[in-house]
């Protein structure tokens, strides 16, 4: 649910009272045409409020916090699940933990411990919306997040394999499910793992805290995600070069 | 206002079919070609003025509606071809060249061919307006090889529109199903046209409009296919040269 644009311009005038719209844009990197156009219409994109907090050194969460639809974001954050931590480590990063893993393994006795595993890509990564909800899904989840917001399931789950979800839907997810309610605005990149109270670490750590089997299962469920999404491009793109081929 | 209708349907056409010269001489699908080209053909057929002369050039039997019919059948055949083999729509490419497909248009051919024999039908006038104001007899006639003459166009767009449906709600990029939404659009017309003989006299504007409107989705919407491969080819090199 965008922000309202009076409740905007408060904001904006409690943390840069002498700032005009052109400075705040050349500040935080919003198009000075996309800021217009949102005042005009009433409704303040939550990534704009993101971006110009950025620019001043407040914490994006706390400026959501300040708005009345975002007001249960105020207060101590909630610390993510590990199931959480590690949806958020992209596919790669876990076959080479992988990997690296084994290749400890065969080292043997001459090697005390394994080659240290590259460090872990930020989140988001390419299907971390996706993961992210399975991660934290009770297998009721997706059915509790669309009674409590009325959005249709198809229109839910084209969101999430698209990698998208709407900061709203986000935060309802994160609440149907119990866990910390930034969660979901790190999975779809609106903010960083810090600004929403991760420790540093903790993905690798959660990493760290897996077992050998679980790491392996897991690894191969995203392989196997991988290869369908890859083949499904594939024949996407089959057919196209044959509509070319007959209609071009 | 159906002047006008009629002479921008046929610049659209002849406008496709130069642009297609090109490739055609590249022998791209030079068939795409002949398509534009035909239906050029046919919508020049359709309008009165170069109907008259065109026809009397040919004995001013009408003779050049019939063979307006035959070119619109042509087209729409290759139309629905093309469309088959790129959509992969294999089972209904038996509904239009398989045995069943061919036997429909034998019979609708057929058909037609008779029912022009029948009727008297000399005076040059598009539409055969002039013969179907001569006699009950040849109103009916009229009437009757009219409708045959658009059930095969008819035909093969139900055949096709399943696979129109589909690609429009598939993956493929937005030109390609915009392309597929117009050629159903248009094939949703020519059935429509079928009904042609129970509008009411006052609505003959609106059967102009189906017409050339039908006319005007295939050719646009064959177009956007083809835009949407320039494009897609064009931005492929850029793509690599901005990722050295």
């Amino acid at each position: 649910m965008p922000l309202p644009a009076k409740a905007f311009q408060r904001w904006l005038h409690g943390i840069a009272p002498q700032a005009s719209t052109a400075d705040i844009c050349r500040i935080s990197g919003v198009k000075r045409t996309t800021l217009a156009q949102q005042l005009v219409r009433g409704k303040v994109a939550e990534s704009t409020v993101v971006s110009i907090s950025r620019a001043f050194n407040i914490n994006p969460v706390a400026a959501l916090a300040t708005f009345a639809s975002y007001s249960e974001l105020a207060g101590s954050p909630v610390l993510p699940t590990a199931a959480e931590l590690v949806s958020q480590i992209a596919t790669m990063d876990l076959l080479s933990a992988v990997i690296a893993r084994s290749a400890g393994a065969a080292g043997g006795g001459d090697a005390d411990r394994p080659p240290p595993a590259p460090p872990l890509t930020p989140a988001p990564h390419a299907t971390s919306v996706k993961n992210w909800v399975d991660a934290i899904d009770d297998g009721e989840l997706r059915h509790r997040v669309s009674a409590a917001t009325g959005i249709a399931p198809q229109n839910y789950s084209a969101q999430l394999t698209a990698n998208r979800l709407t900061p709203e839907l986000a935060i309802a997810t994160s609440r149907a499910a119990g866990v910390g309610l930034t969660g979901g605005l790190v999975a779809t990149g609106m903010i960083t793992e810090s600004e929403a109270g991760w420790p540093p670490g903790a993905r690798q750590a959660a990493l760290d805290a897996l077992s050998d089997g679980e790491l392996a299962a897991l690894a191969g469920e995203r392989l196997q995600a991988l290869g369908k999404t890859l083949r499904r491009q594939e024949q996407d793109h089959q057919q196209t070069k044959t509509i070319w081929e007959n209609l071009g | 206002m159906i002047e006008i209708l009629q002479w921008s349907t046929l610049a659209v056409c002849c406008a496709a079919a130069v642009a297609r010269i090109p490739s055609a001489v590249r022998g791209e699908n030079r068939s795409l070609f002949y398509i534009f080209l035909l239906a050029t053909l046919a919508i020049l057929l359709s309008i009165d003025g170069p109907y008259v002369a065109i026809d009397g050039l040919l004995g001013g039997i009408n003779v050049a509606n019939l063979i307006l019919r035959f070119v619109l059948f042509t087209v729409i055949f290759f139309i629905g071809l093309r469309c088959v083999n790129a959509f992969g729509a294999d089972k209904q490419r038996r509904w239009l060249v398989g045995r069943p497909g061919l036997l429909v248009f034998g019979l609708i051919s057929a058909v037609m061919v008779v029912f022009f024999a029948m009727m008297d039908s000399f005076s040059s006038s598009a539409g055969l307006s002039a013969v179907y104001e001569r006699s009950t007899r040849n109103a009916h006639l009229v009437e009757y090889y009219g409708a045959a003459g658009r059930a095969y166009p008819a035909y093969v767009s139900l055949v096709l529109l399943p696979a129109m449906v589909k690609a429009v709600g598939s993956r493929l990029p937005g030109l390609v199903r915009a392309g597929a939404l117009l050629l159903a659009i248009g094939g949703v017309c020519l059935t429509v046209s079928l009904l042609f003989p129970f509008f009411p006299a006052q609505l003959t504007p609106l059967k102009f409009v189906i017409n050339y409107g039908a006319a005007l989705c295939f050719v646009v919407g064959l177009a956007a296919f083809w835009i949407a491969r320039v494009r897609a080819t064009q931005s492929a090199p850029q793509k690599s040269s901005t990722a050295k």
